[in-house]
């Protein structure tokens, strides 16, 4: 009884299944019920290659209903499959394909059997392959909503962020609520929110603007405060001094202040951008096909978990690619303080 | 009333408080065309403080600035509250009185050129070789012409003074406030900054300095003037103040602790 201990609960199972048969009731041709019980028997005892031989005794013969031989045929194929004997297994599965080509179980133990044979790395490749297509339309979506925030974010970030530092009360007050609001609440829920809340006070969203919509809102809060504190480092000084030649505020902020806030902003945003990408995924909740939704299909439909691992690869890649230009910027940003 | 010989600048009464603090305290000063005044005394007397109200950093509590004759900077709305004039109007002022400070505040994303430039071009909105023009000429009055390529972060605590004082220059004022130009700077970098400032007191620019730097108060000011805690406390010429008035003990104990 020499079994590999891998293959000692798929044994179980086969031995199990072949004993579930044999107590059908079934009208075979009478002598085969010995040959049955035998092989029966020698796989009790553990013995496949013994219950093997024994119901290789079952012949296909003219006029007979075959029943039997098929019966006989697909077990040796299983028990040959159980011993790894992969080329055996095939063929016995094409004997029964030789007198009824359309058996459907042959068909499908031939396919397992071939995928059985196939390499680790060629499945997944396959996988992969299977599953590509429809991940990479969902990440053009999700670059799609990436870029789209990374475009209206930092400005409704700045905004707020003068806003916020404005000394007229009302523009200072409500930015602060907008943050408080934004920064107070998850984002799935403003998501919701506006996808699904919105619509009963009559205002009706397509996924792609409430998508926006959300993460633009959300994304430009957090941004405020970043901006705002970018701004509030430059050191005092510099207002002054752009007072002092004539400037206006505005003028100030816009030719002095704000470009000295850039290399200072790239870091945090970058971190940000980064989580939005992530962030992104919290819209396949409000009908958007973007990646996370495009894997989660993938991943129900064959529940097979290359969908998933594809995934977060795509997403690591974006996440990569991103901290790299980032990393550029910022150091573009601050050329004026490499001596 | 303009009149031939009248002060460039005129401070009458100038109080300015922060909470319980008087930091000047009804200040009166005249300073005529080409005068050269510089202000001393011991940290916390207000000199600062008293610069910036000119060049309306600080907002006045009380006092009347006058310049070239006209009363500017402040206004009385409909209840008689006087407040700071409109904006644009603070920055026309601003832009005829240039202003040094003693940290520089370069702007450090802009190389030396840009920013002396940055006045005519974003403030008088000159075109960019009008105001590159001006720029090459303030930078060569200053002596740093071959500089104005690179940032101020390469340079040396007295050439960016020297830029300060080139970008201030470049807006034409017809005053100029110096606040302490050479007390963030090693001493042998003094040297050059006063030599900048020298030049423009031959060329005959009026202007209020506020200073330690005693050697230099001797030689350059036209009157020199000692103010502590927000008050004019003696004033004179350099030959009279420091013959004279070192009699006043608290010139004479500050002047030790300087020298």
């Amino acid at each position: 009884m020499k079994l590999l201990s891998g293959r000692i609960s798929k044994t179980a199972i086969l031995l199990f299944s072949c004993l579930l048969l044999l107590l059908v009731p079934v009208s075979y041709a009478k002598d085969y019920d010995q040959v049955f019980s035998d092989a029966n028997e020698a796989m009790g005892n553990g013995d496949l290659p013994a219950a093997i031989t024994i119901l290789k005794k079952v012949q296909f013969e003219k006029g007979d209903d075959g029943g039997a031989f098929v019966r006989s045929r697909m077990q040796i194929a299983r028990l040959q499959f159980a011993l790894k004997d992969m080329p055996a297994a095939s063929a016995t599965a094409r004997e029964v394909l030789a007198v009824y080509p359309d058996n459907s179980e042959a068909l499908n133990f031939i396919a397992s059997v071939k995928q059985e044979q196939k390499p680790r790395y060629v499945v997944f490749i396959e996988d992969c392959l299977r599953f590509l297509p429809q991940l990479l339309k969902g990440a053009v979506m999700t670059i799609a909503l990436v870029v789209c925030i990374i475009l209206i974010s930092p400005l409704g970030g700045l905004l707020i962020a003068l806003g916020r530092i404005s000394a007229f009360k009302p523009v200072s007050g409500l930015c602060w609520f907008f943050i408080w609001l934004f920064r107070g609440t998850p984002l799935l829920l403003q998501l919701f929110f506006i996808y699904y809340g919105l619509p009963s006070l009559g205002i009706t969203f397509k996924p792609f603007t409430a998508a926006i919509l959300g993460l633009g809102l959300n994304y430009s809060a957090y941004l405020g405060e970043i901006i705002r504190g970018g701004i509030q480092s430059i050191e005092h000084g510099q207002m002054e001094a752009a007072k002092a030649i004539g400037m206006t505020y505005w003028q100030a902020m816009r030719r002095v202040i704000i470009p000295q806030t850039y290399k200072r902003l790239m870091p945090p945003i970058g971190n940000e951008f980064i989580a939005l990408i992530k962030d992104t995924a919290l819209v396949s909740t409000i009908a958007m096909v973007e990646l996370m939704r495009s894997a989660d299909q993938m991943f129900n439909a064959y529940f097979n978990v290359t969908a998933l691992i594809l995934a977060a690869l795509i997403y690591l890649l974006f996440t990569t690619i991103f901290t790299f230009i980032f990393e550029k910027i910022e150091i573009r940003a601050g050329i004026y303080e490499n001596r | 009333m303009k009149t031939a010989n009248q002060p460039l600048l005129s401070l009458k009464g100038i109080t300015k408080r922060f909470g319980a603090l008087t930091a000047v305290n009804g200040v009166d000063l005249d300073v005529c065309p080409g005068e050269i005044v510089v202000i001393i005394g011991p940290s916390g007397s207000g000199k600062s403080t008293l610069l910036r109200s000119v060049n309306f950093l600080e907002e006045i509590d009380e006092g009347t600035i006058l310049f070239e004759g006209d009363e500017i900077g402040y206004v009385r709305n409909k209840q008689g509250r006087r407040h700071l004039d409109a904006p644009a109007k603070i920055c026309a002022l601003r832009s005829e009185i240039g202003m040094v400070f003693q940290h520089f505040n370069l702007f450090p994303h802009m190389t030396v050129l840009g920013n002396v430039m940055e006045g005519p071009l974003t403030v008088q909105k000159k075109s960019t070789a009008a105001a590159r023009e001006i720029a090459l000429d303030m930078l060569a009055k200053v002596g740093l012409s071959e500089k104005r390529d690179v940032f101020p972060a390469t340079l040396s605590g007295g050439q960016k003074q020297r830029v300060a004082i080139a970008r201030a220059l470049a807006m034409r004022p017809k005053l100029m406030l110096f606040d302490e130009p050479t007390s963030a700077l090693d001493p042998e970098l003094i040297g050059e900054v006063f030599d900048t400032i020298r030049s423009l007191g031959r060329e005959g620019m009026t202007m209020i300095i506020v200073t330690h730097q005693m050697g230099f108060a001797k030689e350059m000011a036209d009157r020199v003037i000692f103010m502590e805690n927000g008050s004019f406390v003696a004033q004179g010429t350099p030959e009279d103040f420091f013959a004279n008035q070192m009699e006043h003990d608290r010139i004479k104990s500050f002047l030790n602790r300087i020298l």
